[in-house]
């Protein structure tokens, strides 16, 4: 390096400090809109949650004392085990399978445009559509195809092959399963979205190198994509991980929480607290527990995000 | 084996996975259109039949002669490019901010502003409807799309942190180097070379708003405001009156609008890249 | 090409707010004259000029036109409400209570009880003759009936569960739970699928079954509405008459997909298909199986009452919707009285061949003279609504959640009986 460079990078450096010492201050104007949109239409509601939860209120009525017993009675049910187990088992698989095939889907399709394949626009176009759809729509197709009668969409398939049918949505150890196939037929778009743009962000100056290198189409998956998307991923994961925290219209049009509680997740349940049996209170002590599952999961998936700019 | 004849196989395993993928994807939505082409008579026979033996076009013409599905689409369509744009110009400071700048509790202050999201709005909708109640914001477009920006606008941020952080850095410096203030960089370096993202981040809030159900519908009482996500219900009909064929065509007409909004972006998305791979 | 989408955007961002924020005065909305000085905004389901089918769109139209031409001065906004009733109806009790319901709307008639207490509906004593009030049936009459004796809502159309049945396959009428179970089995070994009912989380589920209940005597509350269904006497009948459905499902007598079942639907579809011949379904799907079957199917398939343990124990359950006023004016109060019973009372009954909760209307009416409607109404006289109380939807979602956990065999039914007791006393000492 000659010094002419150096004095060229203390300069920079100079100028940077400079900078950062007057970024200080001058933060607020760049967060303020964001601040004061979130702030004005959305943390009174919140505060409002927060306060309803020590109350005994209801839709019909609020006598406006402030008390723990709600909080008490609500997280002492007994049915409350069952539903967050339900809720991980429904979470956990649908992020895990909605990343994985956002991201392969992502893939191949890169790999297909770069190699002029035909039919990428087709598969994300297909893939998107399925996002659109309107919940309501999607349980009532689903429903179509998993329906157990004898002309059941997916069980006259199986006929035609000779296989026996299946119980998709009355066996209560498959209809979990059932479900998350549907939740993931809708949801993965959104990771395939994000995905492929991350990928298309990575620097096409270090597959050169790698290539250079000799290294081969393995290779550069491992030492070259995934860890340029670590961080995408990560991000992807804590934001499809609040997202199906917070579905249940899907379930709802599929199975309603049934066979008895078998996929009744936290917010169905939640749903059914306060637009069918009209309780706020029991509604917020469970929406602040949503809060709390979903805070320690960002905090948990944050430890592994790169420190690099901190 | 050649580098020419394992691409060849790639591309083989590509194809076959696409198609797997393009069945997954294709097969229900399949059976919405088979429901959408039914008679009033055939629709009874649900999954009995997948090809209708008298398909008709009837329920698509229903819908989009009635003018109040066109104007639920009209209002939907309002309503998300609105909060979309709006959720864009509040995160993209944001989220420059959240990039570059060096400030105490940074950490804590985008945790605390995903953590807004993480509150099921399930509960949150009574008390905003009350808060917006009583300033006298129902029954308003405006309101709504307020509301749709508060309920996007951190999942936006954080996308756009992401695509903004991996913009080398060196070009800012370059760019302050130049003479440039921080608005100068942003609005010279920063927008331009983060349009894949702030495509996405489009695309993303663009559908979050076009399939927002409980906002508009406790917000939003008067027929001439509603838009499609509350509209379409309207079309499941009550037990006594099952229309689902309606159901399935209404689906699939407000489908459409945001297939030709991805397929526009997608050529953006694309035609960044290629500048940008230009200048890399 | 930056440029361009920044462009674009900005573009779109100019033009959209200027048009978007110009409130749009559609009049597609409103019935009668634009500059009537009076409007009453009415919200109903699809009975009225909204309906799917053009037939009954345009039945109502006339209605509503002849209405507004009857009432000078008057116009009438439509607002139109979804298929997902509890939650429909949770939304306009939240309006009421900040003042903005609409001032006149369907109300179903199982939750009217919520209504009449939270105290957001106006009396239409005033508005209708102690004759008009003394034809309703009684169960109607009690349910839009206040704790002061006014009445709250005219009750306009009612409906009941019946079982239908293939004769080709089963000729005769299964009068016991002993004789159905027999007929579904008799109806495998022919190649069905034996008894279809909803067994899903769905309010069927809980309100079809209930009859087997009811039948027997059992009492889900007592007068002040505490849940008794889980003690002593109840609880025999509660569980005998689970056990009943839990049998039928073990010994393939129904499928097993009847705990998915949570739609009338399906067994429209079933009975299309010929793969049922016996399902428990509502009295409207008798004129869809007109709609869905070929003549000489259509020839084949009955109904008959529901059976009972014993063919002197059994009964049905009837609901039905109702017309009701949030207004605090008066003069809107009555128009919507007016409403009730020029448009609905009889005129709709009519129309869509909906059961009128007037006993008089089943003579005076040539349509519901038919046989059909004539048995409808006979079997309406073991009708019970359910009970208005505002503790019944939890009592409800847990009979689902119950259901479920029987007819999978995930638990026994004594203990499901008992958890659904517990969760619906705990939800009541909270109301």
């Amino acid at each position: 390096m000659t010094v002419q460079n150096v004095t060229f990078e203390q300069h920079v450096a100079e100028r940077l400090a400079r900078g950062s010492r007057h970024d200080a201050p001058r933060v607020v104007p760049w967060v303020l809109p964001l601040i004061l949109v979130l702030g004005l239409f959305y943390l009174y509601p919140v505060f409002d949650v927060m306060r309803l939860a020590f109350m005994r209120a209801t839709l019909l009525a609020n006598d406006g004392t402030y008390t723990l017993s709600t909080l008490i009675d609500t997280l002492s049910r007994p049915e409350l085990a069952q539903i967050l187990w339900v809720t991980f088992v429904f979470t956990g698989s649908s992020v895990v399978a909605q990343q994985l095939l956002g991201l392969v889907i992502a893939l191949v399709v890169v790999r297909g445009e770069g190699r002029g394949l035909f039919g990428t626009t087709i598969v994300r176009t297909t893939a998107l559509v399925a996002w659109v759809v309107p919940g309501i729509a999607g349980g009532i197709i689903w429903k179509m195809l998993f329906n157990e009668a004898p002309f059941g969409g997916l069980n006259s398939i199986l006929r035609l092959m000779g296989a026996a049918p299946v119980q998709w949505l009355s066996d209560p150890d498959l209809v979990m399963w059932s479900v998350v196939l549907s939740n993931v037929w809708r949801g993965t778009a959104f990771s395939m979205v994000v995905m492929y743009a991350a990928l298309k962000a990575i620097d096409p100056v270090l597959y050169e190198a790698a290539s250079v290198d000799g290294a081969n189409a393995r290779q550069r998956l491992f030492y070259v994509t995934l860890p340029q998307l670590r961080a995408a991923i990560l991000v992807n994961m804590i934001l499809i991980t609040i997202q199906t925290l917070n579905t249940f219209d899907a379930i709802i049009s599929l199975t309603g929480g049934g066979p008895g509680r078998a996929t009744e997740v936290l917010s169905l349940y939640t749903f059914n607290i306060v637009f069918r049996n009209y309780d706020l209170s029991v509604g917020a002590v469970l929406s602040i527990l949503m809060l709390a599952i979903s805070l320690g999961l960002a905090l948990v998936y944050a430890v592994f995000l790169p420190k690099g700019e901190e | 084996m050649s580098a020419a004849s394992r691409e060849r196989l790639g591309d083989a395993l590509s194809y076959l996975f696409m198609l797997v993928i393009f069945v997954f994807f294709a097969w229900p939505l399949l059976w919405l259109l088979s429901l959408a082409l039914r008679t009033r008579k055939e629709v009874f026979l649900g999954v009995s039949r997948f090809i209708p033996k008298a398909p008709t076009l009837d329920n698509f013409a229903m819908i989009l002669s009635s003018d109040k599905f066109l104007g639920y689409l009209w209002n939907a369509l309002k309503l998300s490019s609105l909060s979309a744009i709006g959720c864009l110009l509040v995160a993209l400071p944001a989220a420059y901010a959240f990039s570059r700048f060096r400030f105490r509790g940074k950490g804590g202050w985008m945790m605390a502003i995903l953590s807004v999201q993480m509150i099921s709005p399930l509960v949150i909708m009574v008390p905003l409807y009350r808060y917006m109640a009583a300033i006298g914001l129902t029954d308003s477009h405006f309101g709504v799309v307020m509301v749709y920006i508060a309920l996007a606008v951190p999942t936006v941020t954080w996308i756009l942190k992401g695509s903004i952080d991996g913009i080398p850095r060196s070009l800012d410096e370059a760019a302050l180097i130049d003479g440039c203030n921080r608005w100068g960089v942003f609005l010279r370096v920063i927008l331009p070379l983060s349009t894949p993202g702030i495509a996405s981040a489009f695309i993303i809030s663009v559908i979050a708003g076009w399939s927002q159900f409980l906002v508009p519908f406790l917000l939003i009482t008067r027929e001439a405001l509603t838009p499609i996500g509350v509209g379409i219900f309207q079309y499941a009909g009550t037990q006594n009156d099952s229309s689902i064929q309606l159901l399935a065509a209404a689906c699939l007409v407000s489908v459409v609008p945001a297939i030709i909004a991805f397929l526009s972006l997608q050529r953006l998305i694309l035609g960044a890249m290629t500048a940008g791979a230009v200048k890399g | 090409m930056n440029a361009r989408i920044l462009m674009l955007l900005s573009a779109v961002a100019m033009t959209l707010p200027v048009a978007a924020f110009a409130q749009d005065t559609i009049t597609g909305d409103t019935v009668g004259p634009a500059d009537a000085p009076n409007k009453l905004v009415f919200r109903m389901t699809s009975d009225g000029p909204r309906n799917n089918d053009p037939v009954l769109a345009e039945g109502y139209s006339k209605l509503f036109n002849a209405f507004v031409a009857n009432h000078a001065g008057w116009q009438v906004e439509l607002q139109m409400m979804s298929g997902d009733i509890s939650q429909e109806q949770a939304r306009m009790l939240e309006q009421a209570k900040s003042g903005n319901a609409p001032d006149c709307a369907a109300v179903d008639s199982f939750v009217l009880p919520l209504f009449k207490k939270s105290g957001v509906l106006q009396s239409f004593s005033p508005y209708f003759k102690k004759e008009e009030i003394d034809q309703l049936f009684p169960f109607i009459r009690d349910g839009v009936t206040g704790a002061d004796g006014q009445i709250y809502a005219w009750w306009w159309s009612t409906d009941l569960r019946v079982l239908y049945r293939n004769t080709e396959i089963i000729p005769d009428a299964p009068e016991t739970w002993g004789d159905t179970k027999k007929a579904a089995l008799a109806s495998v070994e022919k190649g069905m699928e034996g008894l279809l009912f909803n067994g899903g989380r769905y309010e069927g589920t809980t309100f079809d079954w209930l009859a087997n209940f009811w039948g027997q005597g059992g009492k889900l509350v007592d007068d002040a509405g505490k849940p008794i269904f889980g003690e002593g006497e109840n609880r025999e009948k509660f569980v005998k008459a689970v056990n009943y459905y839990r049998d039928l499902v073990e010994s393939g007598a129904a499928p097993k997909r009847v705990a998915t079942i949570g739609n009338y639907d399906d067994f429209n579809a079933a009975a299309a298909a010929g793969t049922s011949a016996l399902f428990v379904g509502g009295n409207w799907q008798y004129s869809q199986l007109k709609t869905v079957l070929e003549p000489e199917e259509l020839a084949k398939w009955t109904f008959s009452p529901l059976p009972g343990p014993t063919k002197d124990e059994r009964s049905t359950g009837t609901g039905g919707w109702t017309v009701a006023a949030f207004s605090k004016d008066p003069a809107k109060v009555e128009m919507c009285a007016n409403l009730a019973r020029e448009i609905y009372m009889g005129p709709a009954n009519e129309l869509q061949e909906q059961l009128p909760t007037r006993a008089d209307f089943y003579s005076t009416y040539k349509i519901f003279s038919s046989d059909a409607n004539k048995a409808f109404g006979e079997a309406l006289k073991v009708g019970q609504a359910r009970p208005g109380a505002p503790v019944y939807p939890e009592i409800s979602n847990q009979i689902q959640i119950m259901m479920g956990k029987v007819l999978t065999g995930a638990e026994t039914t004594d203990a499901a009986a008992d958890e659904a007791f517990k969760a619906a006393t705990a939800a009541f000492s909270r109301l």
